[in-house]
């Protein structure tokens, strides 16, 4: 045998076996599993990846037999492959685990649904992963998907679904109802990154993107960017790196808050409420709440622009009584003035002041605009709250699901908004309603009451899902 | 705290381009096959000229691009010198203008099949051993702004 031809032969079988494996894999759990979503999809597409990989694998030990003098080559394009592996087997898992027993499907359908009617993103799917992580995380999938793209130049067999979003839920939230509607802000990433990444780019992409130019322009001295000659190399590459950095910061900032506003367009109040619960539950301090970091905004600037969209469609009003700390908290949030939040690149070292101040006064009001303009108007959600909430809050306070009839009055968006403001004030009147006296403070009752309201809320969503799918058919043909 | 294997994603993108254009060339010089040489060399060269522009371009959609992010940036620092930067340049352009029966153009190619390796390589060892952002890099942001 050759020299290096053995560590060749090794490195291929390496990768067989591997890939092997998680071909097996996807075909077996779409086999013993029933999925909500586009699991399916994403699974062929890995049973097509291992298959083409081992073409590939096939092919090229058929050149180094031969005698190729690239043999460190082939090497280094079977390590180039197990990396792209390693993404995906980052997210084959989670998808495996996300099956119909352990995701709110009534949601995600839901908002499947309403991600078809968004200008642009007809035709997509999502995938859902359950992840071991305790929060919904911005997942730069775009970057697989790229990646996907390259890898398909070298393995044709293999193409990535178009249009699939990953949506990744904590495991332990799965069951759960509002929490997971957070996941309206992980919906906004993914139409964020198809909509910026397509050729062309969407044309309200496009014009924010001039924006963000002009930020960066506008924070950087330019003449200090030029450096030219040898000596200057060092430093050339350093402000190369720099800008960068702070090109990625400002688009970081960019997508937090196109998503929330995305996902508050989508389900309204109730996405604050659901982002407010999650914040409480991982700990935000009152230092915290005012500091921006290179990947996010700073809690309090996002809170105050969720304040200034429910504000610009008339949802604050109808919310602003509500006893609640959320409310309270959304509106003290709202009220913290710009001058006071910070950038901190890391623990200790602030960040460049002027590119938070860009960020703030030029680009978040063209977000605003984007999302205005990629959403449905909000003013007919907002009266058909008016008219139903009383009705629906009603029916949890009798311990009954919402009622669905054939009118539009209660659509889902609705049920939502309805349910998270009795879940916020009602429980403690409903258990002293039905409890037996003493029971006002046991954590498990109230527990048990919040799961029923969650539970109660979910099925009058499936029941108004059926109702719509009921009135399509009737509209469309005969039944 | 490691780095999440998803942000690590950009070394690796980096490591296809690279193995894109070492691709092309290696189909050009072992079987006289040019299909691909001009796309992927005219890619390589549209990334470099962009990197060694006299200020640097903020690019709208630079994501996707190559040599773009900081991750394609910091590695192609580490691994080649400016003139190693520059050299490349030249190479491409002289492959770029070259028919497919001159004789300087292999010997030519072999060497942007060098540096590509070069920079493949260090691509992956970064995806495989990441280390945080370099401070003085965060530094000089600071002073920039």
């Amino acid at each position: 045998m050759p020299t290096g031809l053995a560590d060749v032969l090794h490195d291929a079988s390496v990768l067989h076996r591997f890939v092997d494996f998680i071909g097996e894999y996807c075909r077996q759990q779409k086999r013993s599993q029933t999925y909500v979503g586009s699991a399916a999809v994403f699974f062929q597409y890995v049973e097509q990846l291992a298959a083409g990989i081992q073409d590939e694998l096939r092919r090229e030990m058929e050149r180094a037999t031969r005698g190729t003098p690239r043999l460190s080559t082939l090497r280094r394009n079977m390590r180039t492959y197990r990396g792209y592996l390693r993404l995906l087997h980052a997210l084959i898992k989670p998808a495996a685990d996300a099956h119909s027993l352990t995701i709110p499907g009534p949601l995600v359908d839901l908002a499947s649904q309403q991600l078809q009617k968004v200008d642009g993103m007809t035709g997509s799917r999502l995938l859902i992963l359950l992840t071991t992580e305790f929060i919904y995380f911005q997942r730069p999938h775009t970057d697989v998907k790229g990646q996907a793209r390259k890898v398909e130049e070298f393995i044709p067999g293999a193409s990535f679904p178009p249009k699939l979003g990953f949506i990744e839920i904590p495991y332990s939230q799965g069951p759960s109802f509002f929490t997971n509607l957070a996941i309206y802000h992980e919906i906004g990433h993914f139409v964020y990154e198809e909509l910026s990444n397509r050729n062309p780019p969407h044309a309200g992409f496009r014009s924010l993107a001039l924006v963000k130019d002009r930020c960066l322009k506008g924070t950087f001295n330019r003449r200090s960017l030029v450096h030219t000659g040898t000596h200057n190399a060092i430093r050339a590459g350093r402000n190369r790196q720099a800008l960068a950095l702070a090109e990625r910061m400002l688009e970081n900032w960019t997508q937090e808050i196109f998503c929330d506003l995305f996902a508050l367009r989508l389900i309204e109040p109730a996405f604050s409420f659901a982002l407010i619960e999650m914040i409480g539950m991982l700990g935000v301090s009152p230092t915290q709440l005012l500091r921006f970091d290179p990947d996010h905004p700073a809690p309090a600037c996002r809170f105050a622009q969720h304040v200034k969209l429910l504000q610009d469609d008339s949802w604050w009003s109808e919310i602003q009584g509500l006893q609640a700390e959320q409310r309270q908290f959304l509106q003290e949030s709202a009220s913290i003035p710009t001058r006071r939040y910070q950038f901190f690149v890391d623990e200790n070292h602030r960040g460049p002041r002027r590119l938070l101040d860009a960020f703030v006064t030029d680009l978040t009001p063209a977000i605003r605009e984007l999302v205005c303009q990629l959403t449905s108007r909000a003013a007919p959600s907002v009266e058909r709250f008016r008219r139903t909430r009383s009705d629906i809050q009603g029916s949890f306070r009798a311990g009954v699901v919402p009622l669905t009839d054939t009118s539009d009055r209660r659509d889902p968006v609705c049920i939502i908004n309805a349910a998270f403001c009795f879940y916020l004030t009602a429980v403690p009147d409903v258990i002293k309603r039905f409890e037996r006296a003493g029971n006002e403070n046991n954590v498990t009752v109230h527990c048990e009451w919040k799961d029923r309201v969650e539970m109660w809320t979910m099925k009058g969503i499936e029941d108004s899902q059926v109702m719509q799918r009921y009135k399509d058919v009737r509209r469309n043909g005969p039944f | 705290m490691p780095m999440a294997l998803q942000d690590r994603a950009q070394y690796l993108s980096l490591a296809l381009f690279a193995q894109k254009v070492v691709s092309a060339l290696t189909e050009y010089v072992d079987e006289n096959r040019r299909a691909k040489l001009k796309p992927s060399l005219s890619e390589a060269l549209e990334s470099l000229s962009r990197l060694d522009a006299k200020r640097p371009i903020v690019l709208p959609h630079g994501r996707l691009a190559a040599l773009t992010s900081y991750e394609h940036l910091r590695t192609v620092e580490e691994v080649w010198s400016a003139k190693e930067r520059s050299d490349a340049i030249k190479m491409i352009r002289v492959l770029l203008r070259s028919a497919s029966r001159d004789r300087e153009a292999k010997p030519t190619a072999e060497k942007l099949i060098d540096l590509f390796s070069k920079l493949q390589d260090q691509a992956l060892w970064n995806f495989e051993q990441p280390r945080p952002v370099s401070p003085k890099v965060m530094q000089r942001l600071c002073q920039l702004a």
